[in-house]
């Protein structure tokens, strides 16, 4: 098991974690450049000292400041991910997976890297340099390279965002694959909550240096406890003034005008959040009954396929998106421009924190 | 094709200009003699040792540069503390002395009556007009090329690798020998071959502190000075030996690291 | 750590090769005892003829080195460790003598002072120098035979006196500095010692000043105090009176001991 706090200010960020991972699980720590996400991976594996802090891996005390215990970075046993990889660019393939293994003459070394990258696909490009692999392949040399001496704590930054799209999807099944295979724990950071919530079995959202949610994947986006976590889920937020309504339902009025139901308790200035693909579009801008209650005029702004399904994009007092089906899109002939309603059950609408404890 | 409009023109002019202006010196003193009288000049005992004693002394300065500067150059690129800029123009300031001045300073700091002069005594060591002393004037003078030039090597080489290089177990000291220095080797070697050409070619400081003692102090440049007046011939042939030996160093540094170390486009 | 081992071993080599410099052969090693001799450059002929029969005579290893009086004896100064020191006057070894650097000076040869030009030059007296336009070059005050030139050029009527300094266009550190820019060109005329111009075998010609002009040129010799070899340079010393030397330097055109 892994154990890591922090508090400590670096630059401008207070930092305060405050994290567990069990063996064998993975926790993605998710959230936007600069909320400190890199430097609690940089605290883990000692190349960053907090002004309070305490790392254990596994029954053995990295770093404790209230007893000085600060192991060096060298000797902790970390695998390490760099998110640019940094690979040693005058080693070849193999001799980069053989750099932290010492105590063992040349060709077990050399006989050791082989195996390794022949277990990521890379044995016949074992001597190449970095500079001739690809970007997918430098990854793979460089997770590699971090699990050659088979280490206590797994650390990855941003493993896949230095990849262009299309390699992405192969490379995070490739990680899912080997993060489930390691037997230590690996805690993962990552701006890209659809990343995390692949990759993590377990979430956390981090924010201005502290972890705002840790959950599921599924709990975070089916329960986000702010404003901040739904937008970052991916859920669509609009903001507006709660009261308590009929049918124990409350009602929220939104900014800009437009009202919706929710069928979560709330009062005073609150945002609400759902998800695209939850939202059903209706021809026209007149209202119309059904088991839907929530029911918002727009205007079409922009209308993109995404593999099998289509992303509009709606502008009425406040942005709203809606993910549907291709054919539902054939059906209404979708134009920029036209009006259009957006519907979706209350029990849908989350209704998050309210407005003032969102940073 | 099209015909080069007239700035093309302008600047192919000023480059045909500087480079007449820089080969053409360099070329006559191979012209200015017949061949045969130079390789007969060389055979001249003095000569020879002029020679050996450059190479020599050179060699050592060299090493003695490489040993100590490149420590001390991974430090100021690595490190951050207070007064480093003054530390910097500290060791920078050999650069902008003029020679002589350079050789009144070791006289000032190590000669007999110089500052030091009673503990070097002390400690049997003779640098003034000896051999030993032509080493110090070399090392003060070419150090300052090669540090600069390893301080920017250093820096340019991304922290991150050294980063990874401890993750992955290794001590800083393992970090430095096996990482960084591969990685700015380039720079590393620009350096040296910059400091190597300006220690071949020390003249002023040399001829202060160490004097002008055939085989014992009487560098190539120094013997070159020394025949000048009277054996003119003499003096061309030891300049040609000198021009063919930093064109060697100039071109073998461009064969082993690629001509990205000296000018080649960046890779 | 593999790049530092053959580096480290070069050091060793190279510094073992530059110690074996410093060593010294003598006392009954078979090696040959390392003389450092510094003379006036307007010995630099003589003696390199004759330094090979001492070589030879004395077991020795003459390194010579030339330069002009007065740098010498700043080198001596600085603490040059040499064996044998012989100038162009008797007025620098004194100064080193009663500094307690050098032994009592002998006097060992004489030269003339001279007006010299390109062989093929129309100057032939020293009024010819001091028309306008003459390039003439002399050697710097402190080195002999600039101080030899002032000296005799004080003698002249102070209107010629002017307008011949007007002419210098260099104050040249030794007599071959001045030999130099007269066998290349650079100057019209110079004052040197005849020796020098015997030196250049026909390239420049001698042109005698009046008796009245004419400054005394005694050339001294000693042995430094600090010297490593004493007794062998005070046997050069003695060599530049009375042996292949002496004989050397009266060949080159020198006047015997006075």
């Amino acid at each position: 098991m892994l154990r890591a706090e922090a508090r400590t200010r670096l630059g401008a960020l207070e930092l305060d974690v405050a994290l567990e991972v069990r063996s064998g699980e993975c926790l993605a720590l998710a959230g936007p450049s600069g909320a400190g996400k890199t430097s609690v991976l940089r605290i883990a594996a000692g190349l960053v000292r907090p002004e309070r802090g305490l790392v254990e891996a596994n029954g053995e005390t990295w770093l404790d400041t209230e007893r000085g215990v600060d192991v060096p970075a060298e000797r902790r046993r970390c695998g390490y991910v760099f998110q640019e990889y940094a690979l040693f660019p005058h080693l070849s393939a193999w001799q980069n997976v053989a750099y932290p293994l010492r105590g063992m003459p040349r060709a077990q070394r050399r006989e050791r890297s082989l195996e390794l990258l022949g277990r990521f696909g890379l044995r016949e490009r074992a001597d190449a340099r970095p500079r001739t692999l690809s970007g997918g392949e430098r990854q793979r040399v460089a997770v590699a390279r971090a699990l050659a001496r088979k280490p206590e704590v797994l650390l990855l930054d941003e493993p896949l965002s230095a990849l262009d799209a299309r390699t992405r999807a192969s490379a995070a099944r490739e990680l899912a694959a080997v993060l489930s295979d390691v037997e230590v724990p690996a805690l993962l950071v990552t701006h890209d909550f659809a990343e995390a919530a692949l990759l993590g079995d377990r979430v956390g959202v981090i924010d201005a240096g502290r972890v705002v949610q840790q959950g599921t994947p599924t709990e975070l986006a089916a329960a986000p406890r702010s404003a901040f976590v739904a937008d970052f889920t991916g859920a669509v937020v609009l903001t507006g003034t709660a009261r308590p309504g009929s049918g124990g339902l409350t009602s929220v009025e939104l900014d800009g005008g437009g009202t919706v139901s929710t069928t979560d308790p709330g009062e005073g200035a609150v945002a609400v959040s759902v998800y695209p693909w939850e939202i059903a579009i209706e021809p026209g801008g007149e209202p119309r009954h059904g088991s839907t209650q929530n029911r918002l005029t727009a205007e079409v702004v922009s209308v993109t396929t995404v593999g099998n399904r289509v992303r509009v994009s709606l502008a009425g007092a406040q942005p709203i998106a809606a993910e549907i089906t291709l054919d539902s899109a054939e059906r209404l002939g979708l134009r920029a421009g036209a009006r259009v309603t957006a519907t979706w059950k209350a029990t849908a609408t989350r209704l998050v924190a309210n407005r003032t404890e969102d940073p | 094709m099209r015909r080069p409009g007239g700035f093309t023109v302008l600047l192919a002019l000023c480059l045909a200009i500087t480079l007449t202006f820089l080969t053409l010196p360099i070329v006559a003193i191979f012209l200015d003699s017949s061949p045969a009288d130079l390789i007969r000049s060389l055979g001249e005992p003095g000569a020879l040792d002029a020679l050996w004693l450059s190479l020599r002394t050179t060699g050592i300065s060299i090493a003695i540069i490489l040993l100590v500067g490149t420590p001390a150059a991974y430090l100021l690129a690595t490190r951050s503390f207070r007064g480093k800029a003054f530390v910097v123009t500290l060791i920078e300031l050999p650069l902008v002395l003029p020679p002589a001045v350079a050789g009144i300073a070791l006289l000032a700091a190590v000669g007999p009556s110089g500052i030091l002069g009673g503990t070097v005594e002390s400690a049997g060591l003779e640098l003034t007009f000896a051999t030993a002393g032509v080493v110090v004037a070399l090392t003060f003078v070419a150090s300052p090329f090669y540090v600069r030039q390893a301080m920017a090597a250093f820096a340019s080489v991304d922290r991150v690798l050294l980063d990874a290089s401890r993750t992955l177990g290794a001590s800083e000291s393992r970090g430095f020998l096996r990482v960084m220095i591969p990685v700015a080797l380039p720079g590393l070697v620009a350096g040296t071959a910059l400091a190597l050409g300006r220690a071949l070619g020390e003249f002023g400081a040399t001829l202060m502190f160490a004097g002008s003692f055939e085989g014992i102090t009487q560098t190539v440049p120094l013997a070159i000075y020394d025949r000048f007046s009277t054996e003119f011939d003499a003096a061309l042939a030891l300049s040609a030996v000198l021009v063919a030996v930093s064109a060697a160093i100039l071109l073998s540094v461009k064969l082993v690291h690629g001509s990205e170390v000296l000018g080649g486009a960046p890779r | 750590m593999k790049r530092a081992l053959p580096l480290a071993a070069a050091v060793v080599l190279l510094a073992s090769g530059c110690a074996d410099d410093e060593a010294e052969g003598g006392d009954g090693s078979a090696g040959p005892t390392r003389l450092v001799v510094s003379a006036a450059s307007s010995m630099t002929e003589a003696l390199q003829t004759c330094a090979p029969e001492f070589e030879r005579a004395e077991n020795a290893d003459v390194r010579l080195s030339f330069a002009g009086s007065d740098e010498l004896a700043a080198q001596i100064r600085q603490g040059a460790r040499v064996d044998a020191y012989a100038a162009a006057n008797t007025s620098l070894p004194e100064e080193l003598n009663g500094e307690g650097l050098l032994s009592e000076p002998v006097e060992f040869a004489t030269n003339e002072f001279v007006l010299a030009a390109p062989a093929d030059s129309e100057i032939d007296s020293v009024e010819d120098v001091a028309e306008a336009g003459t390039k003439v070059v002399v050697g710097s005050e402190s080195v002999p035979i600039g101080s030899y030139t002032r000296e005799s050029l004080a003698r002249l009527p102070p209107a010629q006196e002017e307008a011949i300094l007007a002419n210098v266009v260099s104050n040249e550190p030794d007599v071959k500095g001045i030999v130099g820019k007269l066998t290349q060109g650079a100057g019209d005329a110079g004052f040197v010692y005849v020796t020098d111009v015997n030196a250049t075998g026909g390239d420049l010609k001698a042109i005698d000043l009046p008796e009245t002009l004419a400054p005394q040129v005694a050339y001294a010799a000693g042995v430094p105090t600090e010297a490593r070899e004493p007794e062998l340079g005070q046997a050069f010393v003695e060599g530049l009176t009375n042996g292949p030397c002496a004989d050397a330097l009266a060949e080159a055109g020198f006047g015997g001991a006075p």
